[in-house]
């Protein structure tokens, strides 16, 4: 075994070094020769005929150095090596050629490995927890609502009662000051249930896991913190065990340090604490705040899962009529959970990707048939000369493998850089960080330099090689040429047609940009700056505090000059933000009237005034403890209230403990708050100024938010001195954030489309210069004869135009077929945009007018007389 | 080229080389041919354009293994010895030889 390994080691040498295998061949030959000259030297002849005897019995002594060494090469691989010198040689001496083909490949491949490098990390990988792909999210399912949060008892019923799960665990997030610097700092936290480090497999880096003491209600205090807070805070180092931070002035003792790569919930997560389960304010089943994670049992499905948890949720509603009686169990994947909202974006980024790689695979094969068309002398040369097809095939492909590794390796540099990029513009993507190029990108990147070989290569070597052009030798140079190269031409249109796909596409894209931004939203983002002050959800348990605490901010935040309007809000306005929830009138509404669903928000009543949302009936409502009033919006009055005096009804959520029932106060315009490429949806304020975590404020400017920001933080500073004020952000850019993936998707899909457009354009030319080089001959025979140079230049135009008509004309077919697969992400525009879609082929012509009328031009130009002598 | 008597039946040359060698004894490729020649008392001649080519094909096979060492006379040579595969071999054209030669043998009997 050992033996044969080395035998094939040695194989290779061989190939590789024939000069050493020659002289150890020759050492062992004239050994033998000698050898026979002494014996013959003992047998009486003299010494030097005695050599020449022992040369002749030995045969043809080159001859023999030669069969020998044959035997120690294995053929293939030495006809491989030789296939690859001699591409080499070739590609070397046409170095537009060669350069052109590596870039327009490395475009290709580096674009595609980029973006398979993220659909790799986002959508593909197993996410990086321990035997990840057992880990799920669970969720209770309600019909009013689309809370998906988990009252605590109900998790640790559900824990408790499953037979499928090895443990259930949920957090919730809270924002935190840590105190023992000198200004407070925002560090978010996650309270966790018991069973947390369990459930995702991950132990600390160091230190330990939460004791169960520490896990109940009045138990000692105790944080685990992330591997970057220890470093910023710690330097690193383990002795930050036994260390203590002050949250929210109270001390609480680091017990471990979790590894660097955990970050969960999300990567701005700094600490995590026990929420004890029997604490008295997590008793009720009423309430649920707890985000539930679960690890399935080995072997166990998602159906199992589900059928299991849907049971033991039935038999709590038994025991629980009342509160659980309505509630659903939701089981679905972590991974399906996190990424669902970026699959169609990546996919259709790959889709694109690969359609330009096969625009340069195209591409590629048009310049090669034109290479080998010139080389087709040579090639009948060796034909004639009893070299097989297969072997000048595999000359030819060997080339295009050449040309494709080269490729490839500068693809993999360009991907590098991109997926570099791409980290940095799609930093909220989930899974980002996980974007690398690792062996499987590389192996990728080869699979499609092999791919490209097939594509590129086969065709044209076919052509090539095919027998009748062995005929061809005898017409010698003078290159007649009979066919319109139609092949070349139908890859060219093939090109044309695949580059006006993306570019339609892209430009759809953009166009719905263009909408959004032309879209009145009902509310005036500019001039509002917004931030967060953290707080706890302890602190919710005192209303009337709570109350207190958020009016004196805004009321100190409206004193300051430079600021017209502060309001709180819970969520921001024009932001992707759902929460539908379904409520009645207290009044009582008939049957047959639809249900009452609609987005709830819940705002300080400054809040209109803030954003400009006018009031179109009634007042503005007031917040106080004891009457709650709401808002709606115009078009919940017309959907739900219409004919109906919408003012002085009450409006209550049943069931819900947090929003109590309601007075409509007013009604207020319709504004665009739940997105800017959505309808107003019907909406409810519940008009509620208390202060707790998550609460954004907005602050009217005068002038340019962004410049009021420090003097807003230590006005605030001043009123709440332990607080952390952070995130100050204009309200704008929140929104412009919003639509990062969005923007980062029609940005890479116009990169993409505009370098098909240039590849589509290089073939074209690339296409007709060679026809026109070919042609030489007719032309300057037809100028001879007096055609005129006009018509020459109009002749050539015409068959680059008519290729680009065509091939424009089979896009925008493709188009009207794949076009559906954007639908999805269009907003004012139809699939079948004429506007767009007509801009897109006037692109693709001017361009294609510019690429055939160099070379019909240069044609025009041929000296006639100079023409006819060389050919 | 016509056939000459002595001249060794194609594919019988790996037969004999690795009997040869079955003996134990490293052996370069001339005392290889003075061993064929010597035992056959001159009746098999051993061409050397066909013998390097065939020891060269054994080694790629693994039949044999060859290492550079020195002679008695302090000559370096290159010399060949039987792997186990070798020996395998050797047994298998061995019992077709015998074949063979029992076949052409009744032929030449009855025929």
């Amino acid at each position: 075994m050992v033996w044969g390994r080395m035998a094939w080691y040695w194989r290779i040498w061989n190939v590789l070094r024939p000069g050493r295998l020659q002289s150890d061949l020759e050492r062992e030959l004239s050994f033998h020769v000698r050898e026979r000259a002494e014996e013959l030297q003992a047998g009486g002849m003299s010494g030097e005929h005695a050599v020449r005897a022992a040369r002749q019995a030995f045969g043809n002594y080159t001859a023999q150095v030669e069969r020998t060494r044959d035997m120690d090469i294995n053929d293939g691989l030495e006809s491989l090596v030789r296939n690859l010198r001699q591409a080499m040689r070739g590609l070397g001496k046409t170095p537009a050629f060669t350069v052109t083909v590596i870039l327009t490949l490395a475009i290709g491949i580096g674009a595609n490995s980029a973006v398979f490098s993220a659909i790799d990390a986002v959508l593909l990988r197993a996410s990086p927890f321990p035997n990840g792909d057992r880990l799920v999210k669970l969720g209770q399912v309600n019909p009013r609502n689309r809370d998906a949060f988990v009252a605590p008892p109900r998790l640790e019923d559900w824990n408790r009662l499953n037979r499928t799960f090895q443990a259930i665990t949920g957090y919730y997030t809270e924002d935190e000051s840590e105190l023992s610097g000198e200004l407070p700092e925002k560090l978010k936290r996650a309270l966790i249930a018991p069973r947390f480090l369990q459930v995702w497999g991950i132990a600390p880096e160091l230190g330990r896991d939460f004791s169960p003491q520490e896990e109940h209600f009045g138990g000692p205090n105790a944080v685990l913190i992330t591997d970057r807070l220890c470093r910023r805070r710690f330097g690193g180092s383990a002795n930050a065990i036994g260390k203590n931070l002050r949250i929210n002035n109270i001390s609480m003792p680091i017990v471990g340090v979790m590894p660097a790569s955990f970050l969960f919930p999300d990567r701005d997560v700094d600490l995590w604490s026990p929420s004890p389960m029997d604490s008295p304010y997590s008793q009720s089943r009423e309430t649920g705040w707890f985000t539930t994670f679960g690890r399935l049992k080995p072997g166990v499905t998602l159906e199992q899962a589900r059928a299991n948890l849907a049971s033991v949720q039935a038999n709590l509603g038994r025991q629980f009529p009342k509160t659980d009686a309505r509630i659903g169990a939701s089981v679905e994947p972590l991974k399906e959970a996190t990424v669902a909202g970026v699959r169609q974006s990546l996919w259709i980024l790959f889709g694109s990707v690969s359609l330009l790689l096969l625009i340069a695979c195209t591409n590629i094969a048009a310049l090669l048939l034109s290479r080998a068309a010139e080389r087709q002398h040579e090639i009948s040369v060796r034909f004639s000369l009893g070299a097989s097809r297969s072997s000048v095939a595999a000359q030819l492909l060997t080339e295009v493998l050449a040309l494709a590794l080269a490729g490839a390796a500068l693809g993999l540099a360009i991907a590098g850089e991109a997926s570099r990029v791409f980290r940095a513009l799609a930093k909220d993507l989930p899974r980002v960080e996980e974007i690398r190029l690792d062996s499987g990108i590389v192996l990728y990147s080869l699979a499609c330099a092999i791919a490209a070989t097939l594509l590129c290569g086969i065709f044209p070597a076919i052509r090539a090689t095919r027998r009748n052009l062995a005929g061809s030798l005898a017409q010698a140079g003078r290159s007649q040429v009979s066919s319109r190269n139609p092949v070349q031409f139908t890859l060219v249109g093939v090109q044309v047609a695949l580059a006006v796909m993306l570019l339609a596409g892209a430009g759809l894209l953009l166009r719905s940009f263009q909408e959004l931004g032309r879209v009145s939203p009902g509310f005036d983002a500019e001039h509002v700056l917004t931030f967060h002050m953290n707080s706890s959800w302890a602190e919710t348990g005192d209303q009337k505090g709570a109350r207190q605490r958020l009016e004196r901010v805004l009321d100190s935040l409206r004193s300051m000059p430079g600021v017209t309007a502060a309001a709180a809000s819970m969520s921001l306005p024009g932001l992707p933000d759902q929460y539908q929830m379904e409520l009645n009138t207290v009044e009582g509404r008939a049957e047959t009237e639809p249900k009452m669903l609609a987005q709830s928000r819940a705002v300080s009543p400054t809040y209109f005034a803030t954003m400009r949302i006018p009031l179109l009936a009634g007042d503005t409502c007031r917040d106080n403890l004891n009457t709650s009033g709401v808002m709606v919006n115009h078009s919940f009055a017309n959907a739900y209230l219409a004919g109906r005096a919408a003012i002085g009804l009450h409006l209550a959520q049943p069931g819900s403990a947090f929003f109590p029932p309601g007075e409509i106060r007013g009604i207020v315009g319709d504004a665009r708050e739940s997105g800017m490429d959505r309808e107003p949806p019907p909406t409810v304020y519940w008009c509620y100024s208390a202060l707790q975590p998550g609460t954004y404020f907005l602050v009217r400017t005068q002038g340019d938010p962004k410049s009021m920001a420090e003097t807003i933080r230590r006005k605030v500073h001043e009123i709440e001195p332990r607080r952390s004020v952070y995130d100050l952000t204009p309200l704008v850019d929140h929104i412009s954030d919003s639509y990062a993936e969005n923007r980062l998707r029609t940005i890479l899909l116009a990169f993409f489309a505009l370098t098909a457009v240039s590849l589509a354009c290089v073939g074209l030319y690339g296409t007709l210069s060679y026809l026109v080089s070919v042609r030489q001959r007719e032309v300057g025979l037809r100028l001879a004869l007096g055609a005129l140079r006009t018509q020459i230049v109009r002749q050539f135009l015409a068959q680059g135009l008519s290729v680009a008509l065509l091939g424009c004309a089979a896009g925008l077919a493709l188009t009207a077929v794949f076009g559906r697969l954007l639908s999805g992400m269009l907003y004012g525009v139809s699939a079948w945009d004429a506007a767009t879609l007509g801009g897109v082929v006037a692109i693709v012509m001017a361009v294609s007018i510019l690429a055939s009328l160099l070379p019909a031009i240069r044609a025009a130009r041929l000296e006639p007389m100079q023409v006819l002598r060389e050919q | 080229m016509g056939a000459k008597k002595n001249d060794i039946l194609q594919g019988t040359l790996a037969l004999l080389i690795l009997r040869t060698l079955v003996a134990g004894k490293r052996m370069h490729g001339y005392a290889i041919t003075a061993h064929i020649q010597r035992v056959s008392d001159q009746l098999l001649r051993v061409e050397e354009g066909s013998l390097y080519p065939a020891l060269h094909r054994m080694e790629q096979q693994g039949w044999v293994r060859a290492e550079w060492g020195q002679t008695e006379k302090n000559r370096e040579a290159r010399f060949y010895s039987l792997t186990a595969k070798g020996r395998k071999q050797l047994m298998q054209e061995e019992e077709s030889w015998t074949r063979l030669t029992e076949g052409v043998a009744r032929v030449m009997r009855y025929a």
